[in-house]
């Protein structure tokens, strides 16, 4: 370690933003000693924003959400960063305040990305009132409190979920569990289009419409009306909420507007550093060799090699395997990697009837991507495969997609070699050759162990009772 | 004749009576003690066929010069030899001299064992294979409740839960009489939960198996406390009223959902979610974790995480619910308490307390300033063996390390790189055959002592039989090496006047056993400790109305998941995992020599899958090789272990030459159960 990052150590860490991986840091950086203010908008401290959904469907209380962030970070709230001076190496915050930095980092996450319907935004500038985004936990609060309870007055019946990504089907599914009827409108040809093939997103369509929505792919919703929702395909959609969930981008206007090089997200290196040596970003704000991720995972690894960085080690980020899934009751969604565009051997199972779709792309023996619909019930072996990077036999991917043999129904009878009591070691036959449970117990001791052989015995006894008297009981 | 003992096994120490008629000795029931009520597994029914074995030692064994023969010798000359070569060993200073006890051993011989290292021979290197088994619980409990005893509550307590939740116990193989009590719970309407990489005949009794990738057990824990805190499932007012520092770990459980922990571990959300469902709805939930939990780099941190689950939900305290751990050794609980632990001093007294320093040294006899500070574990004594500063010579009571210890290879160097080391035994074990001396010592059945049961019961194991000619018993020897060692303090060798002792040295500790007697236990089917005084009844339930915390609350510990020090790679893809079968016992120098227990021999129990993708078949022979070692033995090709991991029994030499050396920070238990491999046909 040089002087000048011994010196590092010292230095102010102010992050832009206190959600899940500007939090991630921020302990990170306590942890190992180090002094960093978090600036955040919000109100509420860091909290596990993933889980709205959950929240929105009643099944994830609120409360439990928080991550909150160590004693000694400075965390201040409901504070909004307007610009970054890069001389002075101050952030300027909306009360014209500054707050200098030795290091910023730029944690601003996504913001929803409007799609182009009519009648979003009243003339005032607001969305209209029937629109909802679901990003915030303040747009989840606003939504929950739209949706009601179901016995409440203020009670919405039916909710439009525009995009049918991620998100919108785990918004859709939030909803329909809170019984509204829930229409999902599509753009693209087939649900999850950026995750999954065109056949697992339309056995996913036929599984969200058994849970009792509507879908309409194909579909764009072009104008908001008194009547409702229009789409493209002329059909009006009569609403009582619209949900926004078509997407998100990077919010890069900061670092736009201090001159920072942005492309689709700010650009990083691989120690997430931006073109300007003081400011890096991290997670879903920030772009790395062409890609921004928008998950938790790789922010959070991202979180790490910064703190690791910023501490004067070595430390760099290598964008490993994503695995998403799909978080809502009843529709059982798991995507590895990238099934749509990976290269290598299909190995696919697909059962349309009982809405199960599992897909494998294997190169070289191991699990490059895979789509799981419908039957999760191998997923846990299947990631670890996939996240070690496990060279498989050439069976193995077929097996791994079939489910465990059923067991025998009957019991076989026993061989008189079979062992009953593995506590005392007892044969089949030594047990039928006794006349009765006292004896069993004196002369083999079986049973007389840990009690599981009590009912096998008693049936082989039953047996040699019923081939003894010819009568079945 | 009758007596009245109990098992020479595990850590139940089953009641059992052992008939003498002539020079037979017969093992029968015992109905009436409560944790077996009767019941034995094969181990136990057949615990007297060690009895004249043609193997046991009946004369002490030296040997001359390195590398020749051991030769039988007279136990003066025995002796001796081995006061000689403590003495010249400690011409290096006081720590040239080791010992290394056991959890087998009784507490009188653990307590001596104690007292013969600080005062005797001066040296604070002590420690014990007890440092193997549950010494990762013991550090959680002593932090989330200010003690360490195995179960709070009696066994069968089991039986009025409603949920029992077993973390990395196959209880059904290990100690079958106690699946009798899972039994009744479930003919009852309880529900038994079991986490374990393998499908073992105790998951076979379970409504919800959970089978997670090895060394994961944290992250699990971590996920289902969030599952349950989403659903409001925490009993709010408990967590007000008697417990400390529940907001980080809150915080921290938030980070885990259920998506991020099946990735993880690889359970399934939605058996995760099963899991916390019958959880958050059950008034009586009993956690329960062993070795599968514990043996791990992160075994402290693992066992807490299963205690914060256990406090959130209020149960610790609650009658018929709680957390537990269940001890694996004989007298892994006692043996833990009366000072064969490098930190520890008799009635689990802390060596680095003034106070307690100042106690036990009265009742030695002895100047505080005397006494040794604070030494080593197991782990780390073994692998500082004839270093450059690290002992020259090592005394073992009751322990066969060349089977197991971890990293076992690198051990054996170790002990082999000794000046002079001396092991006491029954047999010529994998250890005593390494030995420059070998004493042969009285077993189970021929000598009298107490035995701390994994409940906390103090029960006693009374003489039913003489001794073969030659032998003496541990105690013997340790009163004997002391008068060579010039000691002042008194070496008893009479058990029941060691006890006496050990009750004054234990006086006002943690482990309390000044009012338990002989007769008392006798009497009353053992006593629990603490029992301050005679007239107390003795403590079979802990934390009714408060915690042995300063404060009397438990404390949540924030944990969070590392995982395993050695995680699978291109060239060691799979996992290698670790455990006992039914018809052994622990390294097998007992039970391996039992006429009537198959003595199978190591095997590597491998999936289809794996079994397949590598060409092995069931029966023939597959080699697993980690960073340390390599072991040869049969494949037993079955569906029940996870497709990405191996197991191995720990019973022969083989099994320990192939795991991990990292040690918990906290505990320094070795990570046994899971490290690195690959596997060939």
């Amino acid at each position: 370690m040089s002087l000048d990052e011994r010196a590092s150590l010292d230095r102010r860490v102010v992050v832009v933003g206190a959600g899940m991986a500007a939090a991630r840091l921020a302990d990170a950086l306590a942890d190992a000693g180090r002094h960093v203010t978090l600036l955040g908008d919000e109100p509420h401290p860091p909290y596990n924003r993933i889980l709205l959904s959950a929240v929105l469907e009643g099944t994830h209380d609120p409360a439990a959400l928080e991550l909150g962030v160590r004693d000694t970070v400075d965390l201040r709230l409901g504070t909004r960063v307007v610009d970054i001076h890069r001389e002075e190496r101050e952030v300027e915050l909306a009360d014209r305040s500054r707050v200098g930095y030795d290091a910023l980092v730029l944690a601003t996450g996504a913001i929803p990305t409007l799609p182009p319907i009519r009648g979003l935004v009243r003339p005032d500038g607001r969305l209209h009132e029937k629109v909802h985004a679901f990003r915030s936990l303040a747009d989840c609060e606003r939504l929950d409190a739209a949706v009601g309870v179901s016995t409440g007055s203020t009670t919405a019946g039916s909710a439009v979920v525009v995009g049918g990504g991620l998100l919108g089907l785990q918004v859709a599914r939030a909803l329909s569990v809170r019984g509204l009827a829930v229409e999902v409108v599509e753009g693209g040809e087939h649900l999850l289009r950026s995750q999954v093939e065109e056949r697992a997103g339309r056995i996913i369509a036929r599984d969200l419409t058994r849970l009792g929505a509507t879908v309409y792919t194909g579909a764009r919703a072009v104008r908001l009306t008194e009547d409702g929702l229009v789409l493209d395909n002329g059909y009006t959609l009569e609403t009582d909420l619209v949900v926004l969930t078509a997407g998100d981008r990077p919010s890069t206007a900061l670092a736009r507007r201090a001159g920072l090089e942005v492309r689709r997200g700010v650009v990083v290196d691989e120690r997430l550093r931006t073109s300007d040596e003081h400011i890096y970003a991290i997670g879903d704000c920030a772009q790395r060799g062409g890609t921004v991720t928008g998950f938790v995972p790789p922010a959070w690894e991202q979180a790490a090699v910064l703190a690791r960085h910023l501490a004067g080690e070595e430390a760099s980020y290598d964008p490993g395997r994503h695995v998403v899934r799909l978080r809502a009751t009843g529709l059982d969604v798991a995507v590895l990697g990238d099934p749509v565009h990976a290269e290598g051997e299909v190995v696919e199972v697909t059962n349309p009837v009982v809405g199960s779709h599992r897909r494998l792309v294997v190169d070289g023996g191991r699990i490059v991507a895979g789509t799981l619909v419908g039957d999760l019930s191998r997923i846990g072996l299947i990631t670890q495969h996939f996240d070690r990077g496990t060279v498989l036999g050439a069976n193995e991917p077929g097996l791994l997609l079939m489910p465990d043999r059923a067991t025998a129904a009957a019991e076989p009878q026993l061989p008189d070699d079979a062992e009953v009591c593995s506590c005392a070691g007892v044969s089949a036959g030594a047990v039928r050759a006794c006349a009765s449970l006292d004896e069993v117990r004196a002369t083999t001791r079986a049973t007389t162990g840990c009690g599981g052989c009590s009912d096998a015995v008693r049936r082989l006894l039953d047996t040699r009772s019923t081939l003894l008297e010819g009568t079945p009981r | 004749m009758t007596t009245r003992t109990h098992c020479p096994y595990c850590s139940l120490q089953c009641g059992m009576t052992l008939e003498r008629q002539g020079r037979s000795l017969e093992v029968a029931a015992w109905p009436e003690f409560p944790v077996n009520e009767g019941a034995l597994c094969r181990k136990g029914w057949t615990a007297a066929g060690l009895r004249g074995h043609r193997e046991r030692l009946t004369t002490p064994l030296v040997r001359d010069e390195e590398g020749g023969e051991l030769r039988a010798a007279s136990w003066d000359e025995a002796l001796d030899r081995v006061a000689a070569g403590l003495r010249a060993a400690q011409v290096a200073g006081p720590d040239a001299v080791a010992v290394f006890g056991g959890g087998g051993l009784t507490n009188e011989k653990a307590y001596l064992l104690g007292k013969l290292a600080r005062v005797a021979l001066g040296t604070s290197r002590i420690d014990y294979n007890g440092r193997w088994c549950m010494s990762s619980a013991a550090t959680a409990g002593n932090q989330a409740f200010g003690i360490d005893r195995g179960l709070p509550f009696p066994l069968a307590d089991l039986e009025h839960a409603d949920v029992v939740v077993l973390v990395g116990s196959n209880l059904a193989e290990t100690k079958p009489p106690a699946a009798r009590h899972l039994d009744r719970l479930r003919e009852a309407g309880g529900r038994v939960v079991v986490v374990d990489p393998r499908r073992t005949a105790t998951a076979d009794r379970a409504d919800l198996f959970l089978q997670p990738v090895p060394g994961t057990d944290l992250a699990l824990a971590l996920g289902l406390l969030h599952l349950l805190d989403a659903a409001g499932a925490v009993d709010e007012e408990y967590v007000a009223a008697r417990t400390t520092g529940f907001a980080d770990v809150r915080r921290r459980a938030a980070s885990w959902w259920p998506e991020r922990v099946e990735r993880v571990t690889g359970v399934p959300v939605a058996e995760l979610r099963a899991t916390a469902e019958l959880l958050a709805g059950s008034p009586r939930v009993m956690v329960l974790t062993a070795r599968g939990a514990e043996q791990h780099s992160q075994g402290t941190a693992t066992v807490l995480g299963w205690i914060n689950v256990a406090l959130a939900l209020g149960m610790p305290g609650r009658a018929y619910a709680g957390y537990g751990c269940l001890t694996g050794q004989g007298n892994g609980q006692g043996g833990r308490e009366h000072g064969q632990k490098s930190d520890q001093l008799p009635g689990y007294r802390m060596i680095d307390d003034p106070a307690a320093r100042e106690h036990v040294a009265r009742v030695w006899g002895v100047a505080p300033e005397t006494l040794p500070g604070k030494g080593v574990s197991a782990y780390e004594l073994l692998d500082s063996l004839g270093r450059d500063h690290g002992p020259s010579a090592l005394l073992v009571f009751g322990s066969n390390i060349v089977v197991s210890a971890p990293n076992a290879t690198r051990v054996t160097e170790r002990l082999a790189a000794l000046d002079l080391l001396v092991v006491a035994d029954i047999v010529l074990s994998e250890t005593a055959a390494m030995a420059d001396v070998v004493l042969p010592v009285t077993q189970w059945a021929e000598e009298t002592g107490t035995m701390t049961n994994l409940e906390g019961r103090v029960v006693l194991r009374e003489r039913a039989v003489a001794p073969p000619e030659g032998v003496r018993t541990d105690l013997e020897v340790m009163a004997g090496l002391a008068a060579r060692l010039g000691s002042e303090a008194s070496f008893p060798s009479d058990p029941e006047e060691v006890f006496a002792e050990l009750r004054r040295a234990s006086a006002g500790g943690r482990a309390d056993y000044s009012g338990i007697s002989y007769d008392r236990i006798r009497a009353e089917h053992g006593v629990f400790w603490p029992c301050p005084a005679p007239e107390h009844p003795g403590t079979p339930r802990l934390f009714a109305d408060s915690f042995a915390t300063p404060d009397g609350r438990a404390r949540f510990v924030d944990v969070e998941h590392v995982g395993a020090a050695e995680r699978p790679d291109e060239a060691f893809p799979v996992h290698l995992t670790t455990g006992r079968v039914l018809a052994q016992y622990q390294s097998g120098a007992q039970t391996r020599r039992v006429r009537d227990l198959p003595d199978t021999g190591p095997f590597v129990e491998l999936h289809p899958m794996l079994a397949d993708r590598i060409g092995a078949r069931d029966g023939a022979p597959v080699v697993v090789t980690t960073r340390r070692g390599e072991l040869k033995a049969p494949a037993r090709v079955v569906s029940t272990i996870r497709p990405d991991t191996v197991f191995v029994p720990f019973h022969w030499v083989g099994a320990n030459r192939l795991t991990h050396d990292a040690l918990d920070p906290a505990s320094k238990m070795p990570e046994f159960k899971v490290c690195a491999a690959a596997v060939r046909a």
